[in-house]
């Protein structure tokens, strides 16, 4: 199952090969190692190429995304082509909204240490040891995280029909309304 | 209620001809009235427009060719200055520098285009008008798509409305400069300060203060007002309805004579979205400082269907002004109590130099709290989040006045204000001017570099050079410094994201520098925003030689000011 390519990123490599083919619960924007104190919602599971019945592009604005809404259907696997047309760093990132809070914490915390820049991120601090063998890498499958002109590719599978929303979670962002709904029809 | 979502003709405001596709011509109608103002604590008569005050808000569009009529319905010259908007300099509205003003019963026709969106004001620049009464809102609708989202948006404009006439203030503090500060140090407070730092700390303390004419309690020079938002009183509620959910974008402008607000929604965080009508790069905060004349743009989403009170306490904590956002008319929630006044120290006069910690007691508490956060000990597990606060660098160490969030959160920072699409390529200033803010408080004379504006010569400055002001703050007062007609840069170390602004506030003992990328021919007015400052000489005229049109130096005598 290690083969199983759920994102291929044009540009910069993220780490972003994942082992899980099956519904899964995740922590909101684990990095590293995750946290297991955050409750876990099923928000459906990285898919698998073969099973991809639709393309829905996704383009990134400063600060905000164009489409801003998309229609899913339960069970289905769509491959997501995302493209970074703003000039700062950006986030596409598929969970719930209490996920997409506690995963801006942590996006302050790359950008307090200068991980992350409004316009770059600085892959090599994100290797740093935070304590713990924690690191501030951002290698979740519901995610990339892309600087200017970047595009990449999520391929998911809707399992459940959670609430969920697409959001930027860089500091500012979302609040300032970079986030989408996911309708299920 | 001042709803402006949708850009509906307001009834004082006529548009004309705004139909057509590509260029969108708007007129406006604006009369300058005497009128009644009523704070809920007392009437006044005032200056309004449209026969109220605050007049009405402008809705104008970015590429819009405005024409705007005032017609002056005082028995007195008027003026209107459109704060913070990009004009022709003749259209700017300040009396001898820009043009003559307007007679009573005289109607000028102000035709411009607007080049800019976002939030910004206008206001009367003759005598004490606009502490009078005689301010308005402008909004401007952009061109292309925000880089932020909302459902609604309101404007939420503050102003310090005192019982007294302008003059009569001004007047009064020139004869006694504290008459209005309620807050002076007590006999009793000398004991207690006596007590808990020794005599002799506390004998030297108040002869250094005594020898700067100055007193800790001089945060603000103007008490006894009454905080106002969009003309109503803390009593009278202004509020402001959403439906829970809903992003709000709440436009703050301080249209005050003399007061600074410390605002806060409690249970909402506002993420800034706009500083003096550009945008910057979002930043989440529990609260912000808003100096004189400035704007800021936030946006709230209240997930929860109650009531929130909108929250601003004067700097100097003598009144606070309250307003309300609820999900329907009539509701209210908890009016929080006003924290202590702060007193300014030793680093507010510049001269803290690190060996006076005896007599430094209100800036050691703030000092204190400030390291809390900085105890990297005490930090756990991935919480990094308090790591390494930065000082506030536009404040002194250990002043009096460093602002802290009231429930210890985030408190905006002018270091925290970084441009979301920089006007102007980066480069380097070709010269720099120092401007020392100066004041002599126990005569009530404000000045730049120790001589008023009546004795001055103005500022020439070459259009296309790119200055740099170093403005140092030799006063205990904090002075908010605008220039009319050309962006202030300000520098908060960002480089080609330092935020352009349009005035820049200068804490008590500190240096702050800004940039002017010199692009608008003529004269200009370049002055402190507190009206009795502005008023007592703290003012410049600002010549701009050469250019296009080479249409500097117009011979018109300075005298009248603010």
């Amino acid at each position: 199952m290690k083969n199983t390519i759920v994102s291929r990123i044009s540009g910069i490599t993220l780490a972003t090969f994942v082992i899980l083919a099956s519904p899964v619960a995740f922590a909101s924007g684990s990095h590293g190692d995750g946290h297991d104190d955050v409750k876990k919602t099923t928000i459906g599971a990285p898919g698998k190429f073969a099973d991809v019945s639709r393309t829905i592009e996704i383009k990134m604005y400063d600060n905000y995304y164009s489409p801003e809404k998309i229609q899913v259907k339960k069970g289905e696997t769509v491959l997501f082509k995302i493209t970074n047309a703003g000039e700062f760093v950006h986030e596409f990132n598929i969970g719930t909204a209490a996920m997409h809070a506690e995963h801006q914490k942590e996006m302050m915390m790359m950008m307090e240490h200068g991980v992350l820049e409004a316009d770059k991120i600085n892959h090599s601090m994100m290797k740093m040891d935070m304590g713990s063998g924690k690191t501030m890498d951002h290698n979740d499958p519901n995610s990339v995280l892309l600087e200017p002109t970047k595009s990449a590719e999520i391929i998911w599978n809707f399992s459940d029909t959670a609430k969920l929303e697409f959001a930027c979670n860089v500091p500012g962002h979302y609040d300032s309304g970079m986030m989408g709904d996911v309708h299920f029809n | 209620m001042r709803r402006i979502f949708t850009r509906v003709c307001a009834a004082v405001a006529t548009i004309v001809a705004a139909t057509s596709s590509v260029v969108v011509a708007g007129t406006y109608n604006l009369t300058v009235d005497p009128v009644e103002i009523d704070t809920g604590e007392f009437k006044k008569t005032g200056i309004g427009y449209n026969g109220a005050s605050p007049g009405p808000v402008l809705k104008f569009t970015e590429g819009e060719d405005v024409t705007i009529n005032v017609t002056n319905n005082l028995d007195e010259a008027t003026s209107i200055h459109w704060h913070g908007l990009i004009l022709p300099y003749k259209m700017d509205g300040v009396p001898d520098i820009s043009y003559s003003g307007i007679e009573p019963g005289e109607t000028f026709t102000y035709k411009f285009p607007i080049v800019q969106s976002g939030t910004y004001w206008f206001h009367s620049h003759s005598g004490f008008q606009e502490p009078d009464g005689a301010y308005g809102a402008i909004t401007i609708a952009p061109k292309k798509r925000e880089p932020f989202r909302y459902d609604r948006d309101y404007v939420v404009q503050l102003t310090d409305k005192h019982p007294h006439s302008g003059s009569r203030i001004m007047r009064n503090l020139k004869m006694i400069p504290d008459y209005y500060n309620r807050k002076q140090q007590k006999l009793s407070d000398f004991f207690s300060d006596a007590d808990e730092n020794g005599m002799s700390a506390t004998v030297e303390d108040r002869m250094s203060w005594g020898s700067m004419r100055m007193m800790p309690t001089d945060v603000e020079d103007l008490q006894g007002f009454t905080p106002l938002i969009n003309g109503k009183g803390p009593n009278q509620n202004w509020t402001g309805l959403f439906i829970a959910g809903e992003r709000v974008r709440l436009r703050f402008i301080n249209s005050s004579a003399m007061t600074y607000f410390d605002i806060r929604i409690p249970g909402l965080k506002m993420t800034v979205v706009a500083a003096d009508g550009n945008n910057v790069q979002p930043v989440k905060v529990d609260e912000l400082r808003i100096g004189v004349a400035e704007t800021y743009d936030v946006i709230v989403r209240a997930e929860e269907d109650k009531a929130y009170t909108i929250f601003g306490e004067s700097m100097g904590r003598s009144a606070f002004a309250r307003g309300t956002l609820a999900p329907r008319l009539g509701m209210s929630a908890p009016v929080p109590e006003m924290r202590k006044s702060p007193l300014l120290t030793m680093a507010d006069m510049g001269m803290d130099h690190g060996n006076m910690e005896g007599m430094d007691h209100s800036g050691m508490k703030m000092n204190s709290s400030s390291m809390k956060s900085m105890d990297h000990a005490s930090m756990k597990g991935m919480d990094h989040s308090k790591m390494q606060k930065p000082e506030n660098p536009f404040y002194a160490k250990r002043s009096g006045l460093i602002p802290v969030a009231e429930n210890g959160g985030k408190f905006l920072s002018y270091a925290d204000l970084k441009a979301q699409k920089p006007l102007y390529k980066d480069r380097a200033a070709t010269r720099e001017i120092e401007l020392r803010l100066t004041g002599n408080m126990e005569r009530y004379i404000w000045s730049i570099n120790g001589v008023k504006y009546d004795d001055a010569d103005p500022i020439k400055l070459q259009y296309g050079e790119r200055v740099r002001f170093k403005f140092v703050n030799e006063t205990m007062m904090t002075h908010p410094m605008h220039l009319h007609g050309m962006w202030s840069i300000l520098d908060v170390g960002a480089g080609k994201w330092d935020p352009i602004k349009h005035t820049i506030s200068v804490a008590p003992g500190t240096t702050v520098f800004s940039e002017t990328e010199v692009d608008a021919e003529g004269q200009w007015a370049f002055h402190c925003h507190l009206s009795y400052h502005a008023s007592a000489g703290m003012f410049r005229k600002i010549v701009v030689e050469g250019g296009p049109e080479n249409t500097a130096e117009q011979p018109i005598k300075k005298g009248a000011l603010q």
